[in-house]
Formats: structure tokens, sequence, C-alpha cells
């Protein structure tokens, strides 16, 4: 075990004791199933049976904790080896449900294994980016991570299920409140306080939701008709696995759209885990996104949905100073086991909206502050002013403008999709010709 | 634990003695059996089944279930307390007029009892009025009053707000009451710009079966009527054979456009028709979801469908209607 490194609770290899790395592990978890409600929409949206959304919810389950460990577990030639565990893609949704559309759960099953071969390939090729990504840049991603965040955190503490639809005044006290005692607990808290903030704010939040709103306490009687233990049940849908040309390019844009996102992940894990670190080190950003392709894979060969990594558990990480690894290992092993007990599932998947969507803009502080911070740490210039503003505006503009960009030539709206990967292409090009004065001069000498 | 005698004690140390943190924690240990007691009754206040009658599961929306609760609240006033209630009613308008909605109460002539967003309706008979599309919308109410395939008595139609001088579309909810002198009135609340659930093409689509079962071909027109329940804002009713005939067309007239229905895809080339009557073998309804474009969106909308089937003197038909579905924020 290696030194305790008095700026962390727990650095990146150490192992907390067994009690404190169940109960670490049970916070992120917490955290995790947020993104259980996709394969459960998915399966409503194709009308299918109760067995089968049990089914699906268990496989992607399976492929989000195996994916959890992979990337953790500090395997020697795949994985990150930072706290970086996965969950169901969101960014994957509506192509699978297109994909699935057309040629059911087999074809969903195919294209999300072409997408994580694709990803996969472009995992060697971050190792050539060395170049082209300077640390202001990489600050700028890191904090664009937190930013991709806002749309999903703020509506959840709105407490919002539906576009238009009606906001509760309570829900967004319930929201508040329970941002509240995750910060405050963050920041006056010590030792136990400070490391469990967000699990505290979640069971208070929750709490204070059953209190004050009926309705999230009658949701609980679902608990009672889930079963206790539950194989996932292998219809005819998941023993086939179909390709469709057509839908090869959406699939290959989104892999590509998915692996930028990973790679902002990977880089601001990196960043909480490693902050020492004088340059980007490419080798575990390559092993993870290899191990990000390989679980995407592995989710669509089981027949579950497109896993990704989560960027609100590697904020939390860095507000909790507690980057063990082995957190987001034993975080994969209770989504396993949790696949396999629909009660328990059921139970975590009541948490409350607003509560979840304080925990994710807990979670988006660190990291848009983390990018800030990176950004701004070394010497400035007026090159550096125009890479950020340029590609920052016309980043956020993809979430500010939609209807704009609906409007739009298609190779721009091939490109200018959300503001992340917007914002890192941009930064990435600008950066190369804003600076080719200086490689005209390098070449001279 | 620490002892500081008061005697030795500065006032400032007595004061951040008292006010410490740490002590006002341990004290509260004192207070636990009434923190206890608070939640308590927290708890049961917050448990209280006050809808227990009322099923809104068939609702998506906040706003639509919003309402019913607002209309049926108002409902159970009148139904509890009679006559005399209407007195309440007129002296308490502001309680009935939210920014969202407000109420109105009808005798079952349509004459106009109270209204708390239009005042000059009140002792107006409305039987015979007709919304600017022609829509005869106390018909359409008493009617939907009397569908117990409606149980929430939903009318759409065109209104306009109070004081403004556009037309919104409005979807209205309605409660039928009989006080305990035993006269008969009906309470409605209605919305502005009204979300589009899938409970009102449920209506709607299971009642065109019914008449068509009942009625026959003499049905269709009534159901191709514009100005009938059965078509609303861009929902309307249509209706088509095995084969993929249509009886009554979804979006135009027949003779304009022969749409193979059975062979229309949707944007990524899901057949939405025909993947229906593959589930209709099975079941009496069926709900289909479906991607369509628009132009102010980035990325596909999705739709459903609602189909049924009936039988048109003895042979097989499908009727159906198409709505937006929510989407996630």
């Amino acid at each position: 075990m290696t030194q305790k490194n008095r700026k962390y609770e727990y650095s990146v290899n150490e192992v907390p004791p067994t009690g404190q790395l169940f109960v670490l592990s049970v916070q992120h978890v917490m955290l995790m199933v947020m993104s259980l409600c996709l394969p459960i929409l998915f399966a409503s949206q194709l009308n299918a049976s109760m067995e089968f959304t049990a089914s699906l919810l268990s496989l992607s389950m399976l492929a989000v904790g195996f994916g959890s460990i992979i990337q953790s577990v500090g395997l020697p030639f795949i994985g990150s080896g930072y706290l970086c565990p996965n969950l169901c893609g969101p960014s994957y949704f509506s192509l699978s449900l297109s994909a699935a559309w057309l040629g059911g759960l087999p074809l969903m099953r195919g294209m999300i294994i072409i997408a994580g071969i694709v990803e996969m390939a472009l995992a060697p090729i971050v190792q050539k980016l060395k170049r082209i990504f300077p640390t202001y840049v990489v600050g700028l991603v890191v904090a664009m991570v937190g930013v991709s965040i806002i749309k999903l955190s703020v509506t959840s503490v709105f407490g919002l299920a539906f576009y238009g639809d009606a906001i509760r005044s309570v829900d967004i006290f319930i929201g508040a409140i329970s941002l509240m005692i995750m910060v405050l607990s963050n920041i006056w808290g010590k030792g136990f306080i400070k490391m469990y903030c967000l699990l505290i704010g979640m069971v208070l939040g929750w709490l204070l939701a059953l209190i004050l709103v009926p309705e999230y306490w009658y949701s609980l009687f679902a608990v009672k008709s889930s079963p206790t233990f539950a194989l996932p049940s292998f219809g005819p849908e998941f023993k086939r696995i179909t390709f469709d040309l057509k839908m090869m390019i959406p699939f290959i844009v989104i892999a590509i759209s998915g692996s930028l996102k990973s790679f902002g992940n990977l880089l601001a894990a990196q960043k909480i885990s490693e902050p020492d670190l004088k340059e980007v080190n490419f080798a575990p950003i390559r092993k993870g996104l290899l191990a990000d392709g390989l679980s995407t894979s592995v989710a669509g060969l089981i027949g579950g949905m497109a896993v990704d990594t989560s960027s609100s558990n590697i904020g939390l990480a860095g507000a909790t100073k507690v980057v063990s690894r082995w957190i987001s290992v034993v975080a994969g092993i209770i989504f396993i086991i949790l696949a396999f007990f629909p009660k328990l599932i059921t139970a975590l998947s009541l948490i409350p909206k607003p509560v979840l969507g304080a925990s994710i803009l807990f979670s988006g502080c660190f990291m848009i502050c983390v990018g800030l911070k990176e950004m701004f740490s070394h010497s400035w210039d007026s090159r550096k002013t125009f890479v950020v503003g340029i590609s920052l505006i016309f980043g956020l503009s993809t979430a500010m403008l939609p209807e704009l960009y609906a409007r739009a030539p298609e190779f721009i709206k091939t490109f200018f999709t959300d503001p992340l990967p917007t914002t890192t292409i941009l930064a990435v090009l600008l950066h190369q010709i804003f600076n080719l004065d200086k490689v005209f001069s390098r070449s001279k000498k | 634990m620490f002892y500081i005698s008061n005697q030795t004690m500065k006032s400032s140390d007595r004061f951040n003695l008292y006010y410490n943190p740490r002590r006002i924690f341990l004290n509260t240990r004192k207070l636990s059996p009434i923190i206890i007691l608070v939640f308590l009754i927290l708890f049961s206040t917050g448990c209280s089944k006050k809808y227990e009658d009322l099923d809104l599961n068939m609702y998506k929306y906040r706003d639509t279930k919003k309402l019913v609760k607002f209309v049926y609240d108002a409902a159970q006033i009148l139904e509890r307390d009679g006559i005399a209630s209407l007195d309440y009613f007129h002296n308490n308008r502001e309680l009935f007029t939210t920014k969202d909605h407000y109420l109105y109460i009808y005798d079952m002539d349509c004459n106009n009892i109270f209204h708390s967003g239009m005042e000059n309706l009140e002792n107006t008979n409305l039987i015979s009025v007709t919304d600017k599309n022609g829509k005869e919308i106390a018909a359409l109410t008493l009617k939907a009053l009397d569908d117990p395939n409606n149980p929430h008595a939903w009318v759409h139609y065109s209104w306009w707000e109070p004081g403004k001088f556009y037309p919104v579309p409005k979807s209205s909810c309605h409660f039928k009451v009989t006080t305990p002198e035993g006269k008969e009135f009906f309470v409605g609340g209605g919305i502005n710009y009204p979300q589009e659930e899938q409970e009102f093409i449920r209506i709607i689509v299971d009642g065109a079966a019914e008449l068509i079962k009942k009625k026959g071909h003499s049905a269709l027109a009534e159901i191709a009527d514009p100005t009938s329940q059965y078509n609303y804002r861009d929902v309307a009713v249509f209706a088509f054979c095995p084969n993929g005939d249509i009886v009554i067309s979804p979006v135009l007239e027949d003779s304009l456009s022969q749409i193979q229905l059975l062979e229309c895809a949707d944007e990524v080339g899901h057949k939405p028709f025909l993947k229906a009557l593959n589930g209709l073998k099975t079941n009496d309804s069926v709900w289909e979801v479906f991607l369509v474009k628009n132009r102010f969106r980035r990325e596909l909308i999705k739709k459903c469908m609602y189909i049924r089937k009936t039988d048109l003197s003895g042979d097989k038909i499908y009727v159906g209607a198409i709505t937006d579905l929510p989407n996630p924020p």
C-alpha cells in the first residue's frame, strides 16, 4: 500500500478499510443508479414486456459493473486505473432506440458492438495527441465535462420529468436543501462527514422528500411488488445479433463523440488523482479509452445498453478527496450483485429527482473548478484568449441555441453537437491555427 | 466533557459556552421526543390519501393532474355543502382562479352559475355556444359527462383568455355533482395550451370504435366531422381496413392522396402500422411509437399512435389516432 498522501483522505492506489470502502462505494453507486432510468425508458418506448425490461436492466447493470471494474482495477494493458465508474450512456440512447425500432434488440446489440470497436480503435490515436492538447486546452475540456451536466442536474433539481411540464416549489426546496447539506458537510465537515457528504445529503434529502411529497412516499410501494431475487431471462431477442450498414455512420459519429466525452472524463480523473503531474500522461488515458470501448462492446454482446464513463462520480471523488480506484471496483461489484436483486434496484431507482439533481450539481461544481484552475495555471496570452473564447462560445451555443443548429448545414450539424465535443474539436483546431507562426519560425531555425 | 464554574466565567465565555454548537447538538438529544413527534405529524399529514378515489395514473403531466385535482376539490365542496356553497364560490373567486386555470359551475341545462375567470358569463345560458371552429362546447361537455369511457369528461376546444383578443387551444375536465338537495351541476376547469396526453387519444379512439360497432357506416361521417369530439387541434381519429385501405384518412381526403398505410415508414425506416397490426393479432388495442422530423429541433421527435380494432357491419376495421409523446427535459 502506498504512503498516505495528506492531500487526500484516500489516494488513488490506497485501499480504504473494508467498512469504509463499502460505504464509499455505496455512495458512488447511489450516483450511478440515476442512469438506470435509461433502460427502463428504452423498454417502455418499445412497448416491451415487464420480463424484457427486467432483463435489459439486469444486463445493462452487468455491463456497467464490468466496465467500472476493468476501468479501475489496474490491469496491465487496459483500464485507466483511476476512480472512474461507468453508467448507461445517455448519448447512445436515441440512436439505440432507432436501431431497436428498425431491427429490434439484435440490431441495437450489433450496432453497440460496432460503436465499442470504434472507441477501441480510437484509443491508440490518443497517445499521439500529446502535442495538440496543451495544458490550458486540457483544463478547458475538463471544465466542459462539468458544464455538460448542467442541463441534467438543473432540470433534475427542479424535479422536471417531461419537457414543458409544471414545476413544484417543493421539489426546488428539496433539491436546494439536499445540495446545501452536501456542500456544508463538505466544507464544514471533517473525516466521515466530509467523506460521506453526498451520501448524507442524499439520505436526508430523500427523507425530506418522503415527508413533504406524498407522491414519493406512495412510489415506495413499488418496492413491495418487486421480486427479491431474479435472474435475467434470455428471450429470443437476446439470442441474436444483427448489423445494418445504414446505421453504421450515425453509430460511428456517436462513438467518436462518446470517445471525446470519455477522454474529457479521464483527463479530469487524472487531474483529480494525480494533480502534481506536470503534463498529461496519455498512457492511462489510452488504456481508459480502450476499457471504455471494450465495456461498450461487451454491453452490446450481452444484450445491455451502451455504457459510458461517469463525470458525476469523478466530480464526487474530487469533492470528497477520496480518489481510491478500489471504490470504483467495489461499486462495480455492487452493481453486478444488485443486478440480481430487483427489490433493491427498485428502491434505489426511487430516489427523488431533485435529490439526484443536487448530487450531480454538487459533483459538477468540482469538475468546472478543477478545469478552470488547470486552464489558468500557466501564463496567459492573446492566443489562448481567442482559442478558449471562440471554442467556448460556439460550444455553449450548441446547448443555448439548439433551434439554430437544427437549421444549420449538415456538416455543421455533424460536428456541432454538444458543448463538450464541440469545444474540444474547436479548441484543438484553433490552437493549431493560432500557433502556425511559431511552427514556421521553428521550421526556419 | 468539561465543567467551568459560573463564578469564574466571564460573560463572553458564558455566551460562547451557551451558544457552542457542540453543546446545542448535545442538548438536542433532550428534544428528540419532540423531534420524533414533529416527524410523525409531518408523516401522517404527508401520507393522507386526499385523492384516494381519484385515479390519475393515466396522465403523464403534472399540469393535467393538477387541473383534475383543482376541479375535483371544487366538486367535492359543492357535493358536500350543496347549493349554500355557491355563495362561498362567489365570495372567494380568487381561490378558484390561478395563473394556469379558473373554475366554472353550470347546471345541467348549461346555465352558468359561477365563473371565476369571466364573471360576465354568469347567469347566461351557453348551450348553443360554439368555438371559432364551430365546436358546440356545452353540448360536447354534456356528452363527455355521460361517457363512462371518459372518466374526467375531457373536452378540447378553442377559447380565449379573460381580457385577451387571440384564440388559445384549451382542454377542460369536468365532474358531475349531485348536491344534498338533489340538484345536478357540473363543475369544470380548463388549461390553456394543454400538453397532449396519451389518455386524450385513448378516450376518442375507444369512443369512435364503440360508435362504429354500434352505428355501423353511419358513424363514419360523425367521426370524420371536424367539429366532433373525435377531432381536436392536430389530432384526428382515422380508420382503415386490415389490407390498409383507408376508411377515414389520418391526413386528408382519399381523393387527393392514396396513402399505403401499411407501407408507411418513419424517419428511421420503422413501419408503425405494419407493426401495430402484428400486435393487434393478439390484442384489442396497441400503442406504437415512431420518429418524425421537426424543422426546429435537431433530434427526431417521438410520436405515438393508438389503434383499436372493432367491427364495421361484420367486417374487421382498425380505428386510431396519433399524438405527441412526452419528451424528457
